[in-house]
């Protein structure tokens, strides 16, 4: 809900995307679960059955840029320092979000 | 300037908007088993917006129901009174409060920490083997006291997150700093002005003090759960700030890696089913 389930036409679609509702026919059957990640050929073939509108997120949307990432996550932890033993456990909970948003590390 | 004191506290706990007799019900029962259900479902059948988003939460992936329940006497049934009497809390706890009278205030900021927590806390809750309804209802409820001061005391609160922001220090201390009292104090009270159960009394009590002796590994859990909200970033708070976070409650939960990815991921897909309806 916070990202908000807008819809893009297809036109503006791009590969790499992702669902972030299931996407309907006009009988209400799904054609493509939430969470699809976009190919050329998913998209070539919806063009083929006239779909004109995909739900896309608007966090999904824009490719995420790590640099950004990075700069959000400093001003989160903006009270730790990194090398403060004193506060390690911040500081293991601030490298675990770095390695999740930040795609490092065991995927889950 | 002035401080509140127990008297001015109480008072404004009276002003407070009323939870339907029911729900105060269920929570000051929260540690009993011997509760006559069916009185209970034909209580809350009165209520039909209740009911209706219970029974929406019941049905959502969270629980997995192979089945659709549509009365609360099934759900009770597939889910087991605990669960569905914290998914009846949730609902009414977070429908109760007035919004907007306090314009620094994001009311809407504040139930998607508090949903994020809970979620959270319902996913260590699990890894640990401990309740998870327990666990949800206590991180839900965990900054409940924000909302009274912020209910009571609007202008004052107002001025106490101007100081937040300006010193960009924890809000206790703002709060301390300009009320004379905390969220945390303010939601004990609430706590037993609403005859909340000792445990959930407790986490709330300590879920920023989580080593005080007596704190109990609930708090300990609202109290991670408290930081990784934060630092997952889900209020959508520009101004979002990661807590310190206890070594000791880091220590005792004893997670790896992996499993914090995981609960991180699950956490988010958790609040955005909850938060779907509980903020609809």
């Amino acid at each position: 809900m916070s990202h908000g389930n807008k819809l893009t036409p297809l036109a503006a679609a791009q590969p790499g995307m992702v669902l972030s509702d299931a996407l309907l026919d006009g009988q209400g059957q799904v054609l493509l679960a939430q969470g699809t990640v976009l190919t050329e050929g998913v998209l070539a073939s919806l063009g083929r059955h006239g779909v004109e509108m995909l739900p896309i997120g608007a966090a999904s949307a824009a490719p995420a840029d790590p640099e950004q990432i990075q700069k959000r996550l400093d001003h989160l932890f903006r009270h730790n320092e990194r090398d403060d033993d004193e506060d390690w456990a911040t500081g293991i909970l601030r490298r675990y979000i770095e390695d999740y948003r930040l795609g490092r590390g065991a995927t889950p | 300037m002035s401080e509140l004191n127990s008297e001015d506290l109480a008072a404004g706990l009276n002003d407070l908007p009323s939870l339907p007799a029911v729900v105060m019900e269920l929570l000051g029962s929260i540690d009993q088993q011997d509760i006559d259900v069916s009185v209970l479902a034909k209580k809350l059948s009165h209520d039909q917006a209740l009911t209706a988003k219970t029974l929406r939460l019941a049905n959502s992936s969270l629980y997995g129901l192979q089945v659709k329940v549509t009365t609360i006497q099934q759900a009770i049934t597939f889910l087991g009174f605990q669960t569905t009497r914290n998914l009846i809390i949730a609902v009414a706890v977070t429908g109760c409060f007035p919004s907007g009278r306090c314009p620094a205030f994001d009311d809407k900021a504040f139930w998607r920490h508090s949903i994020a927590t809970a979620a959270c806390a319902r996913v260590l809750a699990r890894r640990m083997r401990f309740n998870q309804d327990y666990a949800f209802t206590a991180g839900l409820l965990h900054d409940i006291g924000r909302l009274v001061l912020v209910s009571t005391q609007p202008e004052r609160y107002q001025e106490a997150l101007a100081l937040r922001a300006e010193r960009d220090c924890e809000l206790l201390d703002a709060e301390r700093a300009v009320l004379g009292v905390d969220h945390v104090e303010t939601g004990v009270a609430l706590a037993e002005h609403w005859n909340f159960s000792d445990t959930m009394r407790q986490a709330i009590a300590c879920h920023h003090a989580p080593e005080t002796q007596g704190a109990g590994f609930l708090a300990g859990i609202v109290h991670a759960a408290n930081a990784i909200a934060h630092a997952l970033d889900l209020a959508c708070d520009e101004d979002e700030l990661v807590p310190a976070v206890s070594a000791a409650v880091w220590t005792a939960l004893g997670l790896s890696e992996e499993s914090y990815l995981h609960a991180f991921h699950e956490t988010e897909l958790q609040f955005e089913e909850m938060s779907a309806i509980l903020m609809a």
